[in-house]
C-alpha cells in the first residue's frame, strides 16, 4: 500500500484510474446495447494493430501487388487482412445500428445534442476513413472511384476545390495512394479523439446517481458478455464471410482504360454514398452526402417533441420505415443500372429528405399536443 | 477427491468450485489472447520468400576438385572449394604453431565433409576479393589464394601463409544439409 502511495504522489493518475475503476457512480443498471461505444472502440483498437501490421508490407507505389503479396506471401497475411476487412464491417455495423438506436430512442433531444454531434462527427470520420482504405485497395472498381473524386474535387472553384486539391494533391497520380495511405491512418487514429469526447459529454449528461455501483466488477462483465457475442460474430464472419459486402470486381487489379460492369462500392458506403447519381454534375454527389450528413446533424431542432415524454408509435414506425429506406437504397445501388433502378434510386432519396425535413417536424409537433 | 469435497463445509466447497472456474477461465482466456496476438507476431516475422534470401541453399554436387565456386550471400563473397588429395596431404601436417594464424586442418572443414572448404573470399588484411577459385588464377605456393590487392597468400584451406594480412578466412555460419547441399546462415 506504501508503494502505491509512494507513486500516487509522483503520478497521481493512479488514483484517478482507481476512481473511474471502481468508484460506485454509475447507474444500477443498463441495456446491453449501451455498451455498443465500448464495443466499437474495442473493434477500433483491433483495427489498428491489424492495419499496423499492413502497413509494415503495403506499398502505396505497388498497391494492388503489396496486396497480393500480403495475402500470398506474408505470414498470416491473408488472415490479418480478413481482420481488418471484418473489423471495417463489424466497426461500420456497430455505427449503423446505434445511430438507429439514437433515432429510435430519440437521445439525440437536450441534454444529448453534444453528444449526439460528436457521434455524427464520428460517423462522418469514420465514412471518410472507411472510403480512403477502400480506394488503397487499388482494385478496378476503387480506382474509378478515386479518379472521379478527384476529377471531380478538382473540377470545383475557390475554396472546396483548393480544399481538394490539398487534400488529394492534384491529378490522381503515382503519389496520390501514398498521401491517402497516411491520411487514413491519421484520421483513424483521429476518431479515437472523438470517442473520448463522446465518452466525456456522455459521462456529462449522466443523471448523478446516489446509491450506484462501479466500473468493475459490474459493468466489466456486462461488457465482457457483450464483447464475446461481438467477437462470435466477428470470427464467423472473418472465416465464413470475409469479404461480404464488397464489389467482387474489386478483386481484380486497376486498368485505367475499362471500367468495370459494376461501380458498386463496398456496403458501408451504400446508405451514404449511393445517392451520387441522383443529384447531378460534379456538386451533385458531394451535395447528396453533405445534405445527409447535414440533416443528421440538424436532428435535435427537426424533432419538436419534448425531451422528457417517450416516443410514440407513430415516430417508432416513421424509424422503421426510414431504416428500411435506406437498406432498399443501397440494395438498388448495388444492382446494375436501369431505368426502374433509377426512379427508385430518387424516391428513395427523396424520401429521406422528405423524412427528416417534413415527416418527422410534423409527427412530433402533432405528438406534443 | 469425491470424499474431500463431502467432507468439506459448504462454503468450502463454493469456494473450490469458484476457484476450479476462476482457473478455467483465465486459462481459457490466456489461450484465446495468445490465439489472436500469434497470427500478428507470425506476420511480422520474415515470409519464406525472404528467409530463401537469409538462409539459401546451394548446390556443391557440380564443383570439380580443385576448383571453387564463387557466391554472393547477403552482400559478401564466398568461396566454396573442392580440395585435391595432394591439397589435403600438403596441408594436413601442418604444425599449426608454424603459421601466422595457427589452426589445423580440423579446424577449417566440417567432419564428414573434408573435402569441402567453405571461407568468404575476402582479404583479412586489405579488404580486397581473392584470385585462385580458377586453377588458372594465380595462387601463390601454396596452391591456394592471392590477394591481388596486397600480395597476401592463403593455403587451400584459407590459412594466411605470408603477407600483411594477419587472419585466417572467414568462415560463415552454414551446415551441410547432404552430400550435395549446403544451407547458408
Amino acid at each position: 500500500m506504501s508503494e502505491t502511495k509512494w507513486l500516487d504522489t509522483r503520478l497521481p493518475a493512479l488514483e484517478s484510474f482507481r476512481a473511474f475503476w471502481s468508484d460506485p457512480v454509475l447507474p444500477r443498471e443498463r441495456p446491453y446495447l449501451a455498451s455498443l461505444p465500448v464495443l466499437i472502440t474495442g473493434a477500433l483498437i483491433f483495427q489498428f494493430v491489424s492495419g499496423l501490421v499492413l502497413s509494415l508490407f503495403y506499398n502505396p507505389a505497388d498497391a494492388y501487388n503489396s496486396i497480393q503479396f500480403i495475402d500470398r506471401n506474408v505470414n498470416d497475411g491473408w488472415l490479418i487482412h480478413a481482420f481488418h476487412e471484418t473489423g471495417t464491417t463489424m466497426i461500420f455495423g456497430a455505427v449503423f445500428f446505434s445511430l438507429f438506436r439514437a433515432l429510435w430512442l430519440r437521445s439525440y433531444k437536450a441534454p444529448g445534442e453534444v453528444l449526439w454531434f460528436f457521434t455524427i462527427a464520428q460517423f462522418s470520420l469514420l465514412l471518410l476513413v472507411g472510403y480512403l482504405g477502400y480506394v488503397l485497395s487499388d482494385g478496378a472498381v476503387s480506382y474509378w472511384s478515386l479518379s472521379g473524386t478527384i476529377s471531380g474535387a478538382l473540377g470545383l472553384n475557390s475554396f472546396p476545390g483548393a480544399i481538394g486539391t490539398w487534400f488529394f494533391g492534384g491529378a490522381d497520380g503515382p503519389g496520390t495512394l501514398a498521401r491517402l495511405a497516411v491520411f487514413h491512418a491519421v484520421l483513424a487514429l483521429a476518431v479515437f479523439g472523438i470517442l473520448f469526447l463522446e465518452y466525456l459529454a456522455r459521462r456529462g449528461m449522466e443523471p448523478k446517481v446516489t446509491r450506484g455501483v462501479g466500473l468493475h466488477p459490474y459493468y466489466t462483465s456486462q461488457y465482457f458478455a457483450a464483447f464475446v457475442v461481438f467477437a462470435l460474430i466477428f470470427a464467423v464472419l472473418v472465416f465464413f464471410a470475409p469479404h461480404l459486402g464488397e464489389n467482387p470486381l474489386n478483386r481484380g487489379p486497376a486498368d485505367p482504360l475499362m471500367l468495370p460492369v459494376s461501380v458498386a462500392p463496398p456496403w458501408y458506403l451504400l446508405p451514404v454514398g449511393n445517392a451520387g447519381h441522383v443529384f447531378p454534375g460534379n456538386w451533385g454527389s458531394i451535395f447528396a452526402v453533405l445534405a445527409r450528413l447535414a440533416v443528421l446533424f440538424a436532428l435535435p431542432w427537426l424533432d419538436r417533441s419534448v425531451p422528457s415524454k417517450p416516443a410514440g408509435f407513430l415516430h417508432k414506425l416513421l424509424v422503421f420505415i426510414l431504416a428500411l429506406d435506406v437498406i432498399l437504397l443501397a440494395i438498388w445501388a448495388m444492382q446494375p443500372p436501369s431505368l426502374i433502378g433509377e426512379i427508385l434510386s430518387v424516391l428513395f432519396t427523396a424520401y429521406f429528405f422528405f423524412h427528416f425535413l417534413v415527416l418527422l417536424p410534423l409527427t412530433t409537433a402533432l405528438e406534443k399536443k | 477427491m469425491a470424499e474431500t469435497l463431502g467432507q468439506a463445509t459448504a462454503h468450502g466447497a463454493e469456494a473450490s468450485r469458484r476457484d476450479f472456474l476462476k482457473i478455467l477461465n483465465v486459462s481459457a482466456g490466456a489461450v484465446a489472447v495468445g490465439a489472436i496476438a500469434w497470427p500478428f507476431v507470425d506476420a511480422l516475422s520474415p515470409s519464406r520468400e525472404a528467409m530463401s534470401v537469409v538462409r539459401p541453399i546451394v548446390d556443391v554436387s557440380g564443383i570439380a576438385a580443385n576448383t571453387a565456386l564463387r557466391f554472393v550471400w547477403l552482400g559478401t563473397p564466398i568461396y566454396i572449394r573442392k580440395l585435391t588429395d595432394k591439397q589435403i596431404a600438403d596441408n594436413q601436417f601442418v604444425v599449426p604453431d608454424s603459421l601466422p594464424d595457427p589452426a589445423n586442418y580440423a579446424d577449417r572443414v566440417k567432419p564428414g565433409y573434408e573435402t569441402f572448404v567453405v571461407v568468404i573470399g575476402l582479404n583479412t588484411g586489405t579488404p580486397c576479393e581473392l584470385l585462385g577459385n580458377d586453377p588458372a588464377d594465380p595462387r601463390g605456393p601454396f596452391d591456394g589464394w592471392t590477394c591481388p590487392c596486397d600480395g597476401s597468400v592463403y593455403d587451400p584451406l584459407g590459412r594466411v601463409r605470408s603477407g600483411p594480412a594477419p587472419k585466417n578466412l572467414a568462415i560463415p555460419r552454414f551446415t551441410f544439409l547432404n552430400d550435395a547441399q549446403i544451407q547458408f546462415g
